[in-house]
């Protein structure tokens, strides 16, 4: 015969009385003031176990019963669930944490670095042009609220771009009925917006030094166009939001998590590949039409000069940097007009 | 493209609210509708007996529970999830502990998976489909905000009746009818005011949820003030306005400096980067303050029979949690989240005190057998827990 101790809830008012349990073969005896009930042990259920929480019987006749002790009830009363009794023996020990820890990692960074993007890129096919247009012309507007002012080159500059750029555009299908704008920003830099839409600054266009370096820059956004990248991007925004609230909901508000840091450094990695995937597009657009990806390396080689000039070293900048570093990038366009040659 | 992006997210963080907002005074008063039994000290001239709330769980503990259940789910594909949220909700409820016992917590995991397929299709429907097509992204909006009310009770039930405290459980008794009266017509009431007469709705709403629980055979009732609220949000509103001049402030300046650097390779200016991290701390603490207000108001205007509720949640120590977790959380890329869940559990539990003015006898379960204990089984699928 073994013996427990606990305290009992009738379930009719939160009071509680101490009890003594007689488990004796296939009968239960709970034995309170003035009373004792038997019961089948079989009709007696243990919660399914949690470490570190009190562990609960429940009678027949709706009462609960508190165990003092957590003794060896697991082996005398038959708990809820196989899966609870696996998950509370995992959480017991810190070695079956820590490899939980590390599961945890490799799935999510897998998740993170693979399947993501994987999956971002055949939803973003599935995006109405309409909307993408509405996007593209919603993020210009804010631009030109917040940074763009109207371009100061002369019309006839504009429409010789046009052109070259029409030229350039020619038999590329899948980026027909782009958009080309011109703005004035203050520096040399050319973007792609969703609907296939070309921003190009004025400064650009001085900073260049040939139509083929000018192409060579575009060519890098048509890149950006054709691979969806902003959608991609925001798809997989998304999804590193979800990944954040399922990791760290419970902690703080989702609200507090949107601005974390890491989806910023994931960004920045999801940013490089993207680059990297621009430039070789470009390379191959570029060769298409009889330039040489070289221009692109003289272009990139005066921006990184340039940029060099005008800003300190910032180690933490370099390394959140979106694009790869230069000195890489230059080395593949001079590997991709070797093999054009 | 971020416009669109926000417009969905917000849609579905309203609802999302609505079922938070609807659980929260839940647990407020889970935690609080604790039932005295025996000698409590005194409090000095008057006859209630003070009980005030523990949080005697443990974060080395509550680690393992959460780092098996981050694992199965992610193994699963996020099917375990329900049964980890179980385990991790049974050990921070058994945990939270007045007069010497602790909560139960008693929901079935299939309802929660139940209840997480639900939001999934709802909000990754919006999500998706809002970039997508634009139609289908307002008809899902609008289903939305039509099955606000059946959330917010569906939730609310399903969190109370799961509720226990010394084998006596809780209940939600609001009814889908009053639900829609407060959620569409006090809603669009508030809507149509261009948001003068929110802080009333939302008044309305804390005593909709609050007032309509139980435990056992004792109603709550909750008498909060519109004035609190009207107070709570003006003061919020005039903080938020403040940061937002900020922040613009911040835009010319980053314009006026970012328009003479090479966006591509120019690293950021310091002051931009101070300005951000202050704009975000402001931000931070008004989001604390009203936390702390909400919860203090809707706790302390909280009446169950004989018993009250005192919560003392305050700004500056909230928001300093909120400030610590969010960091730790982030440079321990989410390890840290079990410590972070645990010392706010403990910081609410501290603020917390029963107010007892009789003893234990006076409170009784809810007959058996009643409407309301029937209605429980009818609506099985009624109650699910609609958050995710």
């Amino acid at each position: 015969m073994t013996m427990l101790a606990g305290v009992r809830y009738d379930g009719r008012a939160p009071v509680g009385e101490p009890v003594t349990l007689a488990v004796e073969g296939d009968s239960v005896a709970v034995v309170r003031e003035g009373t004792t009930d038997r019961f089948p042990r079989a009709m007696i259920a243990l919660d399914a176990p949690i470490p570190g929480i009190a562990e609960r019987l429940r009678t027949p006749d709706g009462a609960m019963i508190e165990l003092d002790a957590t003794a060896a009830t697991r082996d005398m009363f038959a708990p809820r669930g196989r899966l609870a009794r696996l998950a509370c023996m995992l959480e017991t020990h810190w070695l079956p944490a820590l490899a939980a820890a590390a599961i945890s990692a490799v799935a999510l960074w897998f998740v993170v670095t693979d399947l993501l993007p994987l999956a971002a890129d055949p939803v973003a096919r599935q995006i109405q042009p309409e909307m993408q247009e509405m996007l593209g012309h919603r993020t210009l507007a804010s631009l030109d609220r917040l940074i763009a002012k109207p371009s100061r080159l002369p019309k006839e500059e504009r429409a010789r771009i046009a052109e070259v750029l029409w030229g350039f555009m020619e038999h590329e299908p899948d980026v027909a009925g782009y958009e080309l704008q011109f703005r004035r920003m203050g520096a040399p830099n050319a973007f792609a917006l969703p609907g296939n839409i070309i921003v190009v600054t004025d400064e650009l266009v001085k900073f260049v030094h040939s139509d083929d370096e000018l192409l060579a820059v575009l060519a890098h956004e048509i890149g950006h166009l054709r691979a969806r990248h902003a959608l991609r991007l925001v798809l997989q925004q998304s999804g590193i939001a979800v990944l954040a609230t399922v990791v760290a909901g419970d902690a703080v508000g989702v609200t507090i998590l949107a601005a974390a840091v890491p989806a910023m450094l994931l960004d920045a990695r999801y940013s490089r590949a993207f680059e990297a995937e621009a430039d070789e597009l470009a390379f191959a657009h570029l060769a298409r039409h009889g330039v040489s990806p070289r221009a692109f390396a003289a272009v990139m080689r005066r921006f990184a000069d340039d940029a060099r000039r005008r800003e300190p070293n910032d180690p933490l900048m370099r390394y959140l940097s979106s694009h790869p570093p230069t000195e890489e990038r230059i080395r593949r366009a001079l590997e991709a007009a070797g093999s054009s040659k | 493209m971020s416009g669109i992006d926000t417009d969905a997210a917000d849609a579905a963080a309203d609802a999302d609210t609505a079922a938070a907002v609807a659980r929260d005074p839940t647990r407020a008063e889970v935690q609080a509708a604790a039932i005295v039994d025996g000698d409590a000290p005194a409090a000095p001239g008057s006859a209630d007996h003070l009980h005030p709330f523990q949080f005697t769980g443990r974060t080395s503990v509550y680690f393992r529970i959460w780092i098996v259940s981050l694992a199965l789910s992610v193994l699963t594909l996020g099917i375990y999830s329900a049964w980890g949220k179980v385990r991790k909700k049974r050990y921070l409820f058994d945990h939270t502990r007045v007069d010497g016992s602790g909560f139960e917590f008693r929901g079935s995991p299939a309802a929660i998976l139940r209840g997480r397929i639900i939001a999934l299709v709802l909000f990754g429907g919006i999500a998706l489909g809002g970039h997508v097509m634009i139609e289908l992204r307002l008809a899902l909006i609008a289903v939305l905000i039509l099955l606000t009310p059946w959330i917010a009770v569906a939730s609310a039930r399903f969190n109370a009746r799961n509720t226990f405290y010394r084998n006596v459980g809780f209940d939600f008794d609001g009814t889908l009818r009053e639900s829609i009266k407060v959620f569409l017509g006090f809603g669009a009431i508030a809507l149509v005011t261009l948001g003068l007469a929110y802080p009333w709705f939302r008044a309305r709403r804390a005593r909709f949820i609050a007032g309509r629980h139980r435990f056992g055979a004792t109603p709550f009732t909750s008498d909060v003030e519109t004035g609190d609220f009207v107070l709570m949000y003006l003061f919020s509103g005039l903080a938020l306005v403040a940061c937002v001049g900020l922040f613009f402030g911040a835009m010319v300046i980053a314009a006026v400096m970012g328009g003479r650097a090479e966006p591509d390779a120019g690293p950021p200016l310091p002051a931009f980067y101070a300005v951000i991290v202050l704009l975000y701390g402001s931000y931070l603490v008004i989001f604390a303050f009203m936390r702390a207000r909400t919860q203090n108001l809707i706790a302390n205007g909280t009446v169950i029979g004989p018993l009250r509720l005192r919560s003392t949640l305050r700004t500056p120590w909230l928001a300093w949690l909120y400030l610590t977790n969010v960091l730790a959380v982030i440079g321990s890329i989410g390890l840290a989240t079990p410590w972070a869940v645990v010392r706010l559990a403990r910081y609410r539990a501290r603020t917390l005190v029963l107010v007892a003015a009789a003893p234990l006898g006076t409170l009784m379960s809810a007959p058996r057998g009643s409407a309301s204990a029937t209605a429980a089984e009818v609506s099985d699928l009624f109650d699910v827990d609609v958050a995710l």
